[in-house]
């Protein structure tokens, strides 16, 4: 038997979120339709409302529903510097974290040269200007330490040398609280060749 | 031990990897005796998953796999060590290389000396070795096991190269003596006694460098269908902008 119209449109609309594949868009469907009508409908409201009300911040490019998000609008942030981040979780897991004071700057996303995500694909030019638009003294480059990231944060510091900013990166090692005996080998061998002068 | 298709201790890389259903990695490996093939790293996501940091690109490791079909599902994967992770320019040749073993070689079609030309590349690069050696050395291991070894020895007509002289490279084919004849399209204009060297494993001189380069493309471009590359697209982008 063929599904109406109305039902095989909403389990292809679920199949565009990651990892969804037709069977589990087809469970999904079913459930909102069958046994969560309120909690679909509540869905369909979030997602209507963050289509139209959701903007980028016109400084640091997170998701916002003013020009200014609220981190940008703080005056009593430091104005100075300037942190380079993926995504917006990896702004919200660091503001929790309560070891920084500046702004900064979302680039949704990384460059990915094997998936064939270039610099243009994402906001390089509008951290660039953002950058040296003359309030900003340090850019800390905090993406993630995959090989993306790595090769993101490369091209980050290739397109703003020289340009008058302090250019810093943040660290990697063992974890804090880390034992050497229960660390993996990879994180252990990299702290060992990223290790630090102790001596002055 | 007699599960269908189970394979262990296996030399090899990730070349690259994406999500996977909610927990897990779909990893591209390369490995020594069986190619180019793709496994299923289970629970690789999960935030105390200890293959987080094993299973990065550029790292030696020792995999071990079961399962026929095409959905293979990695059992192990052991660190091996000695190279540091790449990062900068070295990096992004790093992503180069897997970019042309991924669009250059089938998968489940093993050739150990690819695999022992990529081992070797990632070290020297990990090592700080001069970047286009290591990187044209690999260009040339690639293309023989694509089956298409360059002969820099001698010509067309089978004669010694001369170091005086100057060659037409083509495409495919041998070189060829140039003495005041017109150029073939699709070649690349080389002085016999870089050819001499390159024949010599010989990368001393930058205009070696320079002429093995372009030779390298040539040959790579017409592998490749002239399919654009990424990486090179990056580091040209790259490079534009800091000149
Ligand atoms: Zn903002």
């Amino acid at each position: 038997m063929k599904n109406p119209p109305s039902l095989d449109q909403l389990i292809s609309a679920l199949k565009v979120l990651p990892g969804v594949g037709p069977k589990s868009a087809q469970r999904m469907a079913y459930h909102l339709l069958q046994r969560d009508k309120a909690g679909a409908d509540k869905l369909a409201r979030a997602l209507d409302r963050a289509l139209t009300q959701l903007t980028h911040c016109e400084r640091c490019n997170t998701f916002s529903e003013t020009t200014l998000c609220n981190v940008c609008a703080d005056e009593k942030r430091r104005q100075d510097t300037l942190m380079v981040v993926e995504m917006p979780a990896d702004l919200a897991n660091l503001e929790q974290s309560q070891c920084y004071d500046g702004l900064y700057f979302v680039l949704m996303g990384r460059v990915s040269p094997m998936e064939g995500i270039g610099p243009n694909d994402i906001a390089l030019a509008k951290l660039i200007t953002r950058a040296l638009d003359g309030t900003v003294e340090e850019v800390i480059i905090a993406t993630n330490f995959t090989a993306e990231g790595e090769a993101t944060a490369h091209v980050i510091s290739e397109l703003l040398k020289d340009k008058g900013v302090k250019l810093t990166r943040i660290a990697r090692g063992l974890p804090v609280g880390g034992e050497l005996e229960y660390v993996d080998l990879g994180t252990l061998a990299q702290a060992v060749y990223e290790r630090r002068s102790l001596s002055r | 031990m007699s599960q269908p298709g189970k394979i262990d201790r296996q030399p090899g890389y990730v070349l690259m990897s994406q999500p996977w259903r909610e927990t897990s990695l779909l990893i591209e490996v390369l490995t020594r005796d069986h190619g180019r093939l793709t496994l299923i790293a289970r629970s690789a996501r999960r935030p105390q998953s200890t293959l987080r940091g094993v299973l990065m690109p550029f790292a030696p490791l020792e995999l071990a796999w079961f399962g026929k079909t095409e959905l293979r599902t990695l059992h192990a994967a052991d660190w091996q060590g000695g190279v540091p992770q790449l990062s900068g320019l070295t990096l992004l040749s790093g992503f180069y290389l897997n970019e042309l073993v991924v669009k250059l070689t089938a998968r489940d079609d093993p050739h150990p000396a690819l695999y022992f030309a990529y081992d070797r590349a990632v070290r020297a690069l990990g090592a700080g070795e001069e970047l286009s050696t290591v990187l044209r050395r690999f260009e040339l291991a690639l293309l023989a096991s694509l089956g298409y070894t360059p002969t820099f020895d001698r010509d067309v007509d089978g004669r010694a190269i001369d170091a005086e002289q100057g060659y037409a490279c083509p495409s495919d084919g041998l070189p060829e003596l140039l003495n005041g004849r017109t150029v073939v399209a699709e070649s690349e204009i080389v002085p016999g006694a870089v050819l001499l060297a390159l024949a010599a494993d010989d990368f001393s001189e930058p205009l070696t460098r320079r002429c093995a380069r372009r030779l390298t493309r040539l040959w790579l471009n017409k592998q490749l269908f002239d399919c654009r590359l990424a990486t090179r697209e990056l580091l040209q982008t790259i490079n534009g902008l800091s000149d």
